[in-house]
């Protein structure tokens, strides 16, 4: 399958021209021209015939001999760990356990994707530079904490946190036992055994 | 099968009990259970009693033989008594002991870790808890970044590299003090690495230590991570549930399994207290449920070439199947645990089993841990980075910031203590003073010597060991006087100020006032007395002159008189000892403190001639 790393990499745009070059020109930096070499290959060509299909991704109709399959061990192990029900009869399990399989096998045609080099994704952030600066934290970030801190002692000196009335109203001043199912008091209660029927 | 006779037969034939005839026969032909029986058939069965009682020994000595009877009993079979240290310990020789402990302390903060909700001890429950804590839908992380201070403070403390990057991480599992389902925790990527622990003699109780000098720890890492809910028991099976302490900041401190000793493990836990106190980053301590101890226990055969079925962690290799022992909470629980579990571990592997690796439980007063869940109630944590929450980027100028604020750290101060001519204090008194009232106590002690010392240097006394004695006689005088006299009250160093203590040591290494006078002096101003001690040293003429040599002469003269015979003891049969007992009878018949004892003696030794 076509790498989509080298592809992507060959239509990202240059940060100061966004549109897609398409023609080369003049004497250019390595970058560009790995660039321009990519751009040089015949996308028409490129996308006529496709490489896989949707298809692909969905578990086929007869499952070969040897396929792995998920036992109900597996999935009894699975479900508790998830905190689910574990299914009341063999009928429920199968259509879980057949459910199961075919996520696996989506799973499984998605990692066939090299990924060699790319660090995996946790969350939509601003990775740049300048960000990250940013977001340090320093003398500056914390000044106002640490201006809450003294030195006491005249001979043994050490650093104190001064213990100050703190408001902190706007996260607190809520119901909390209001949406309690049991309450007793000013505690939540939890019942650790299943109620008697 | 013999048939048998007819009941009514034999029981008129013998006054025996009736046994089934195919019971007697089945007795027969069992064989023994061992070719050797176990229990040695003596003619004790005959002896009842050692003598027959004599009838006028009182009841009284008759206990108390049997008591001492068994005293003995036991000493011959060898009662298994607790051994209060393993290293004395037989089997220690064979085995090895490996520990390792994960400390987790409450930070000294204002807010919690993800929501600005305050920290508390103990307030009314479910007071201080924000939507995050409770885990209410859409409710979102705000990592409060002034957690980071004592946070960066204690991996300062504990000589760990701090990261410029660090990151959350997500451990999973279900219970009902833990309302995501999950805690936030720093798996892969801590905020502290690679630090360390020294443990010196003065840190040991008796200052001796097992290792036979001072003993490094390595800490692997320091990480930040939530705390759960408290939870109330109401058994059988009702929980109460307070949730103001969800998400309180705890730092977790991972040591190497570098530790071969429980002394040393449990004297560790105290040390780690104790730094982090200082350091203003855990001020709650055990006894507050402020800090947890888990240790890892593994054994090992000594000079045994590793088989495959070792195990290693992070460096350390060639380890025994570990158990872990959770939540003991406090140094005395740590040092029992070990020792049960290295007891235990061994009696198994000796008898030829195999270590599960499991989790344990302990209780106080109880002999052996108890399984809290084995392998098959492992948890899979299924750890995932916390897409919620941004990585963690600290400065360097705030980590050098920190580390210049820790200010003194607690071995230089009881090195300075403890060696050098300046205090001479012993090493335990030095940390008691360090940990006292907070260190105010050892502040205030600095401040009398250093006007004891100016008081001394202004009399232009040229004696130098009087200015080694004050440091000693100052300690002293902090801690046990003033430590009687504060007992009921909260300490304040304005009760006796500084200088009036120091005037009063002053005048009492100088021997102007007896030590009796020194004493009804500190109470008196701890009472409340405004004048100055010159002036009240005046005015009860307290200071004490001392004895001319004549009337030291005139006062042995007529005691030797006194006792002419023990005067012939001394001179004709040499027993010098008793020269000892004149100088006590001068010093008691004198004024209080006037008879100073060595120059007694001496002039005592002159008139004897000796």
């Amino acid at each position: 399958m076509w790498s989509f790393q080298t592809l992507a990499s060959s239509i990202i745009a240059h940060p100061s021209h966004p549109t897609i070059r398409r023609t080369p020109s003049g004497s250019k930096p390595p970058s560009q021209a790995k660039r321009e070499a990519c751009a040089k290959i015949n996308l028409d060509e490129l996308f006529k015939e496709p490489t896989w299909s949707i298809e692909s991704l969905l578990p086929p109709k007869e499952l070969p001999r040897n396929a792995h399959r998920v036992s109900s061990r597996q999935l009894h192990h699975l479900l508790r760990l998830s905190a689910l029900p574990i299914p009341t009869d063999a009928r429920e399990e199968r259509k879980m356990i057949d459910t199961l399989s075919a996520q696996l096998h989506f799973v499984g045609e998605i990692q066939q994707v090299d990924t060699t080099g790319v660090k995996p994704l946790r969350a939509l952030r601003d990775e740049t530079e300048g960000a990250e600066k940013e977001q340090t934290i320093t003398l500056e970030t914390l000044k106002d904490a640490l201006a809450n801190e003294e030195v006491i002692g005249k001979h043994y000196q050490r650093i104190r946190r001064k213990v100050e009335k703190v408001d902190a109203k706007d996260a607190e001043d809520w119901d909390v036992l209001g949406s309690a199912e049991r309450k007793s008091g000013q505690f939540f209660v939890v019942d650790s055994q299943r109620p008697l029927k | 099968m013999l048939t048998p006779p007819t009941r009514s037969a034999i029981n008129s034939v013998s006054k025996r009990p009736y046994i089934c005839p195919s019971c007697l026969h089945r007795a027969q032909r069992l064989p023994l259970a061992s070719a050797t029986c176990p229990i040695r058939l003596s003619r004790r069965a005959l002896q009842t009693a050692t003598d027959p009682p004599k009838d006028d020994a009182p009841f009284r000595k008759l206990l108390k033989d049997a008591a001492k009877k068994q005293r003995i009993q036991e000493k011959v079979n060898g009662s298994p008594s607790k051994p209060s240290s393993i290293s004395r310990d037989p089997r220690a020789e064979k085995w090895e002991l490996t520990v390792g402990i994960e400390i987790h302390a409450e930070l000294n903060t204002a807010r919690k870790l993800f929501s600005s909700a305050t920290t508390s001890a103990n307030d009314t429950p479910n007071t201080h808890v924000a939507l995050f804590d409770v885990a209410f839908p859409g409710a979102q992380p705000h990592f409060q970044k002034e957690t980071l201070i004592p946070a960066v403070r204690a991996a300062l403390a504990l000589n760990c590299e701090i990261q410029t990057r660090s990151s959350f991480d997500r451990k999973h599992y279900f219970y009902q003090d833990q309302p995501a389902g999950y805690q936030i925790t720093q798996y892969y990527e801590p905020f502290a690495r690679d630090g360390y622990v020294t443990l010196h003699p003065h840190d040991f109780p008796g200052g001796v230590s097992p290792e036979n000098g001072s003993i490094t720890i390595g800490i692997k890492q320091v990480q930040m991570e939530q705390d759960t809910a408290k939870t109330v028991q109401q058994p059988p099976h009702t929980h109460l549930l307070d949730f103001n302490r969800v998400s309180h900041p705890l730092i977790e401190i991972i040591t190497l399994p570098q530790i071969h000793n429980p002394t040393t493990a449990a004297v560790l836990v105290r040390k780690v207290q104790a730094i982090l106190k200082t350091a203003d980053a855990c001020t709650a301590g055990m006894e507050m449920g402020g800090l947890r101890a888990d240790v890892n226990v593994s054994v090992r055969q000594r000079n045994v070439k590793s088989p495959e079925d070792r195990h290693s962690y992070h460096g350390v290799t060639g380890l025994g199947q570990r158990t872990e022992i959770k939540n003991l909470a406090s140094v005395k629980a740590v040092e029992d645990a070990i020792i049960a579990e290295w007891n235990r571990q061994i009696d198994i592997l000796e008898q030829g089993g195999a270590i599960e690796g499991e989790t344990r439980g302990w209780t106080l007063g109880s002999k052996t841990t108890k399984r809290l869940r084995g392998k098959e109630g492992e948890i899979d944590y299924r750890y995932m980075p916390d897409p919620d929450i941004a990585p963690v980027l600290v400065g360097d100028d705030l980590i050098d910031h920190l580390r210049r604020t820790l200010l003194s750290s607690s071995d230089s101060i009881i090195e300075r203590l403890t060696e050098g001519p300046d205090f001479n204090v012993t090493s335990k008194d030095a940390s008691t003073l360090l940990l006292l009232d907070d260190g105010d106590r050892l502040d205030y002690y600095l401040d009398v010597v250093q006007k004891l010392d100016k008081m001394l240097k202004s009399r232009s006394i040229g004696k130098p060991e009087l200015y080694s004695r004050a440091g000693t006689v100052a300690g002293n005088w902090v801690l046990m006087e003033l430590g009687a006299l504060f007992k009921d009250s909260g300490w304040s160093k304005d009760r006796v100020p500084s200088d009036e203590l120091a005037s009063i040591l002053q005048h009492l290494l100088c021997k102007e006032i007896t030590g009796r006078t020194a004493k009804r002096l500190l109470q008196m101003k701890f009472d409340g007395d405004p004048r100055r001690i010159e002036r009240i040293i005046d005015e009860h003429h307290m200071l004490l002159i001392p004895m001319s040599s004549e009337e030291y002469k005139t006062m042995a003269q007529q005691i030797l008189e006194e006792k002419p015979d023990v005067v012939k003891d001394i001179i004709e049969k040499g027993q010098e000892k008793k020269v000892k007992w004149f100088v006590g009878q001068m010093m008691a018949r004198g004024k209080e403190g006037t008879v100073e004892a060595s120059t007694a003696e001496g002039v005592l030794r002159e008139l004897l001639k000796l």
